[in-house]
């Protein structure tokens, strides 16, 4: 039996040599037949057949150039190696196996009646258990200083979901990627187990012991002078409490702060505000037009989920006027994806444009613009661009615009930002200043200070809570030098880590404390806004580990506290009446947050003149050569998310590649350094080396370089993250974290095989993913008609009905809306699936082979110029086709209809011949080819949704609407007589979406807004002309260009060919 | 003889696939009629027989949940402690209790696991614990009544109304439907309409 697949596979394409598998990048240079058939293709696709369309859309840049090694790979419709025989396993052993355990079952099967199961009662069902129905419970999660709020779903004591809190302010309901896939990681079999000094396991009494004595000696001495703290940013009342006690206790001992996100927003707003601790909050559903200065505000992490509803509501027709987003950036992302006008640029150059914006905008802002642009000048060719924002801007009125700058600013362009904010009136409208929840400096500078501190002698004990900083801080902050062996420094050093893996920190460390997941324990936090969440622990700790308030409190040398104790503790001692406490403490636990809680707004208003020093401080980056992006990964993050499979195999929303990141290039960057997807290439910055793999992304800006971090991860027991992609940390400097220039790449020998998801199962040209200027919508011109007859003409009878009607007018009929105009692309919808769903991952070699198994997936597509094109999103599930075409080629009707016009996979059926995979035109069926789920840990087991079947190998599966929640839905209502409500019955992608772009419901209720959308004006249907007649309708993207810079109609055949 | 002999021929896979057919229909394969043994000695006789202790008083989650559920030790003990609280018999009830560890009992019904059987479906639209499960009653050691085929599921969820039985008679072991035909049918639409009972046959209200 083949292990589970959830390894990246380094080598695919050779591994299964013994197949002969054809690999494309071996082959000869395309011989001159090819390149004629390349050109016949061209031509092909571009001929009047489809041309009614208007435009015509594209998926991967092979193919939209048609080079010869993309009409290689789209001869066969499969990528190379789908039809082979899984690797590693040899069918003819199989049946050698197969025959000789039939034998042995002959043998022994004198009776059919299965192996005895147990059934185990709880010795006392505790109150709120009854067993077999779902619990829900409040809890949070933390991630880069900002506290969510969860609604955590377990079974029998088991979590099993993560959804988003409905009551939570921020989560409004909706969890992000990381938040969901969070859950994973409890389970995770490699976290670590052993509290260990060196290699020596340890109980944790001799850790109190040795801390005790620690504390006590170093107390008396010195006040603890040479004790040092490397945390996270603390956003936790309660560790924040217990940091303060320890400081009372050891008042010389020091704190700092280590994020791998230098947090330039804050440094300005302290600046601004006279050292105070502020933040800004953004209310984008008052703001007319947005300006982002290189800011993802929509990308999918816990503090944006706010942003995300509310830019969500702005980009619908039927709430309103448009909004209108601008954007500059360098790498295509999520955001770039969704703006009107998106301007690509370096990353330096962002600081001019904020300044010739602030120029033309004028007031406060104008002051501090003089001296940004002498900082870094502006192209002449965009002059143009910033007129028409600032006059747009301007035409919005006061109180009805945003501009918003991006972490990876520097302060100076942060500054610019507020200062325009400021000169258009919209402050305490768009922008909200709130007393910070997070209230202290935070950055690598502070551990830069630690490290001089260090290597000065001055350190005898350093405790770091952090995550991995030894890992996520670039090198030339020196914390891996300073504790690696042989510096002169560490002899003296005492090191304790906590975490939930073995990492590369954990390497250089005295003591390793296996760490408890947050939802094995009790914790506070707070949110972007400051609301209070209490989290609750779903599980006892699986792997022994020890919370970290455990840990801290350790410090203060008093009696044994379990962190729920602290953390009561705590609260009661802030609650004014200690009387009522009680009562009050179990609704902050049961709603998981503490109402009224939100902080305060700011006295004062921002000083533009503080504002002066950080323009005037700021040394641009070197402007030569390459640009070179650092960015914190959609789907790891900074690396911490990357021994989870989940994350690994999803898709990367913007180049939808898996298991990997890559050095990604702009189409003509590529071409002028001769370099193509795959090439590999030697990365020289700094003076320093790295051979890099290569990948072309269309729109990305020219002349700059965007590589991930979080990757090449080296952890002693990270199996899953453990040689996936390359880490840049290396070469990264603290001076300019997160861009420079003065990088060069060449090209080497060598290629490398990326798996992505991308060019699989295309669409071919046809009026897919519609999206259109609202004029257009409002105004067809002839070819929009066109389109619009095609995808929502009427059907001839006769030739587009090819099975019988079914009367579905009675009871639910189920369907889905799925607005375009809304879908960011974040893909939280795909991990929600997976969670729910009992999908399992399969690896990047499967995926290179197409055999993927997530049942939902988001198409991208480009339009325009290679260049500078526009994207679409589009979620693709099964769309429950009335007439579907599955149904009638399953020769023992595994996939049949349900009276409510659900499309059913009855996998005990299934025999696996693919054939309704086949005759799928949408191909959103996927086959276990392996038996992908086979080798699960016991702790891994617990995961599974026991409402969903796990599947075998050799079966089809598919998106069901998530049946297993309408039925249970259905039982629900029935035993309480009543029917499904709307706000009763979710998909789980439904759920979790807080954009909100998908909605499912029954179409025979017309006030379920299912139904409204179903009949909007711009919903239609995926491949209608087949009448396959789908219950899924998808909702054309409307765009609100401005006609300053985009006239209508000029885009419409732009870029197809 | 030749015709003899073609009968022959064609007599043999008949009936060998009959009686394939018939075998895997057999209570042998289905595993009906054989009593589990239990690793404590319980007797439904006593308790839901002779004591007329309601079914739902151990299996209380059986019209709330998917599970009828199986009572946990503290529902043993809840008599136990007062009356047979000596007893040898419940020396392993009594030693579970004290060590919070479970009993094993042994799974007598088994769905496979792609079938997702709710009781709080059935309990609540007049489908009485009879009339799957038996007299449990009268059995010393439960035993698996029905055969839990398929088929035999649809043959109740295309015709419902035969196999319903007011509220009030769900636990009752001994209900019986009027012995007048006409009368049976009667009620049987009538609980139909009272219950809205409906008739679910898409794959996907049991396999999902």
């Amino acid at each position: 039996m083949p292990p589970m697949n959830t390894k990246r596979d380094g080598a695919p394409s050779q591994e299964s040599s013994s197949f002969a598998l054809p690999v494309v990048s071996d082959r000869p240079a395309a011989a001159p037949d090819a390149v004629g058939e390349a050109l016949e293709h061209a031509a092909a696709n571009a001929d009047s057949a489809e041309h009614g369309y208007g435009q015509s859309y594209w998926r991967s840049l092979e193919e939209k150039l048609g080079t010869s090694e993309y009409m290689e790979e789209s001869r066969p419709e499969f990528p190379v190696g789908a039809d082979l025989p899984p690797t590693g396993f040899i069918r003819r052993e199989f049946m050698q196996l197969l025959g000789a355990s039939l034998a042995l079952a002959g043998a022994t099967a004198c009776s059919t009646r299965p192996a005895d199961e147990k059934l185990l009662p709880y010795t006392k069902t505790p109150p709120e258990v009854t067993p077999g129905n779902p619990l829900h419970y409040a809890s949070a999660m933390t991630l880069s200083g900002h506290t969510s709020g969860l609604l955590i779903t377990a079974r029998e004591g088991r979590p099993v979901k993560v959804e988003g809190n409905p009551d939570h302010p921020v989560n409004q309901g909706a969890a992000c990627t990381f938040e969901q896939a969070w859950l994973l990681s409890l389970y995770d079999p490699s976290r670590a187990r052993v509290l260990r000094q060196g290699k020596t396991p340890r109980a944790q009494r001799v850790l109190n012991e040795t801390i005790a004595s620690l504390v006590g000696k170093s107390a008396s001495e010195n006040g603890g002078s040479r004790v040092r703290f490397l945390t996270e940013a603390v956003g936790s009342p309660l560790t924040s409490d217990l940091r303060n006690h320890i400081i009372k206790k050891l008042p010389n001992a020091r704190f700092h702060s280590a994020s791998s996100n230098q947090d330039t927003q804050a440094e300005t707003l302290r600046t601004l505000f006279g050292g105070q601790h502020v933040a800004a909050l953004y209310d984008f559903s008052q703001a007319d037009i947005v300006l982002s200065l290189d800011a993802d505000f929509l990308e999918s992490c816990p503090g944006n989920l706010r942003n995300i509803r509310e830019f969500a509501d702005r980009r619908d027709p039927r709430k309103g006027k448009l909004n209108r987003l601008y954007m500059a950036e360098a790498r295509f992302s999520i955001t770039g994806g969704m703006a009107d006008h998106r301007l690509r640029l370096k990353s330096q150059e962002v600081l001019g444009l904020a300044a010739a914006v602030a120029q033309a905008i004028g007031g406060s802002a104008a002051s501090l613009a003089g001296a940004a642009a002498a900082k870094s000048p502006l192209r002449g060719e965009l002059g143009n661009w910033v007129q028409a924002v600032a006059s747009d801007l301007r035409a919005a009125g006061p109180g009805r615009s945003l501009v918003i700058a991006g972490e990876r600013q520097p302060a100076a362009v942060h500054a610019l930002a507020h200062a325009i904010n400021n000169a258009l009136g919209n402050g305490d409208k768009t922008v909200r200043y709130i007393q910070a929840p997070i209230a202290e400096a935070t950055g690598m500078s502070e551990v830069r200070t630690l490290v001089q501190d260090i290597e000065a002698g001055r350190v005898d004990t350093l405790v770091i809570t952090a995550y991995n900083p030894v890992f996520t801080l670039p090198d030339d902050v020196g914390l891996g030098k300073v504790l690696s062996k042989d510096h002169p420094a560490r002899a003296r050093l005492n090191v304790l880590y906590t975490a939930l893996y073995e990492d590369e920190t954990s390497a250089h460390v005295d003591w390793f404390i296996p760490a408890a997941h947050p939802l094995e324990t009790w914790g506070d936090g707070r949110s972007v806004e400051g609301t209070v969440s209490i989290a609750q622990p779903l599980i006892q700790p699986l792997f022994n580990g020890m919370p970290e308030s455990e840990l801290l409190a350790m410090f203060l040398d008093e009696p044994f506290r379990p962190a729920y104790q602290l953390l009561r503790d705590y609260w009661r001692g802030q609650t004014a009446n200690a009387a009522d406490f009680e009562a009050r403490w179990e609704s902050w636990v049961a709603q998981g947050f503490i109402e009224n809680t939100a902080s305060n707004p700011v006295a004062g208003s921002p000083d533009f003149g503080a504002a002066a020093s950080l323009v005037a401080g700021y040394t641009p980056p070197a402007s030569g050569d390459l640009e070179l992006n650092f960015v914190n990964d959609y789907k790891v993050y900074d690396g911490r998310f990357a021994n989870n499979s989940w994350l690994q195999e999803l898709p990367e929303p913007i180049t939808k590649m898996v298991w990997d990141n890559a050095a990604l290039l702009g189409p003509d960057t590529a071409k002028a350094l001769n370099l193509a997807p795959g090439d590999m290439a030697e990365l020289t910055y700094n003076g320093q080396k790295l051979t890099v793999p290569v990948w072309v992304v269309p729109g990305h800006a020219d002349n700059t370089v965007t590589i991930a971090l979080g990757y090449g991860r080296n952890g002693l027991h990270e199996q899953v993250a453990k040689g996936v992609g390359f880490n840049v940390n290396p070469i990264r400097t603290s001076k300019n974290p997160w861009f420079d220039g003065g990088a060069t790449l060449t090209k080497v020998r060598g290629s490398y095989k990326f798996s992505l998801t991308q060019t699989h199962w295309r669409m071919e040209n046809r009026p897919i993913a519609l999206d259109m200027p609202i004029s257009e919508l409002e105004h067809p011109s002839t070819e929009t008609q066109h389109t619009l007859h095609r995808v929502k003409g009427e059907l001839k009878p006769g030739i587009q009905d090819n099975l019988v009607d079914f009367d579905y007018s009675k009871g639910y009929k189920w369907g889905m809306a799925i607005d375009l105009s809304r879908c960011t692309g974040c893909s939280a919808c795909v991990v929600a699936c997976q969670a729910e769903n009992n999908i399992p991952v399969v690896g990047k070699e499967q995926v290179g082979r197409s055999r993927e198994m997530n049942w939902l997936r988001i198409d991208r597509y480009f339009e325009g110029p290679e260049n500078d094109p526009k994207m679409v999103m589009q979620p693709v599930m099964c769309v429950h086709c009335e007439k579907a075409p599955c149904e009638y080629v399953c020769p023992v009707n595994a996939t049949v209809h349900s009276d409510e016009g659900l499309n059913d996979m009855v996998y005990n059926r299934c025999v696996g011949t693919r054939y309704c995979s086949n005759n799928c035109p949408y191909k959103v069926r996927r086959f276990n080819y392996l038996h992908y789920t086979a080798g699960k840990t016991a702790t891994e087991k617990m995961l599974m949704n026991p409402d969903v079947t796990v599947r075998n190998r050799g079966v089809m599966e598919k998106c069901t609407y998530c049946v297993q929640r309408i039925e249970r839905a259905r039982i629900d209502a029935r035993v309480n007589k009543h029917l499904i409500k709307e706000a009763d019955l979710k998909t789980a992608c439904q759920q979790t979406c807080a954009a909100q772009a998908i909605v499912f419901g029954s179409l025979n209720d017309e006030n379920q807004l299912v139904t409204q959308l179903t009949e909007d004006v711009r919903a239609y249907k995926l491949l209608h002309e087949l009448g396959t007649r789908p219950r899924t309708s998808h909702l054309i993207r409307v765009r609100n260009p401005n006609t300053a810079l985009e006239p209508a109609k000029a885009a419409t055949k732009e870029g197809s060919h | 003889m030749s015709r003899l002999s073609a009968a022959a021929l064609l007599a043999v896979p008949a009936i060998g696939i009959g009686g394939l057919m018939a075998y895997v229909r057999s209570p042998y394969v289905t595993n009906q009629q054989m009593p589990i043994e239990q690793p404590i000695e319980f007797d439904h006789r006593h308790h839901a027989g002779d004591e007329k202790i309601d079914c739902q008083y151990c299996h209380w989650s059986v019209d709330k949940a998917p599970s009828a559920g199986i009572p946990s030790t503290t529902v043993c003990m809840s008599c136990h402690a007062q009356v047979w609280n000596k007893s040898p018999y419940l020396t392993e009830v009594r030693k579970a209790f004290f060590a919070d560890s479970p009993i094993q009992w042994v799974r007598v019904h088994n769905l496979p696991d792609f079938v997702y059987f709710n009781h709080a479906i059935h309990v609540n639209k007049g489908v009485g614990c009879a009339s799957c499960h038996g007299r449990i009653d009268q059995m010393g050691a439960v035993e698996q009544f029905a055969p839990l085929t398929m088929a035999w599921c649809l043959e109740c969820h295309r015709n419902p109304e035969p196999h319903l039985r007011p509220s009030e008679f769900i636990t009752s072991m001994t209900w019986t439907p009027p012995s007048d035909k006409a009368e049976a049918i009667a009620l049987g639409e009538k609980l139909k309409d009272e219950y809205d009972v409906h008739s679910r046959t898409s794959c996907s209200t049991c396999h999902r």
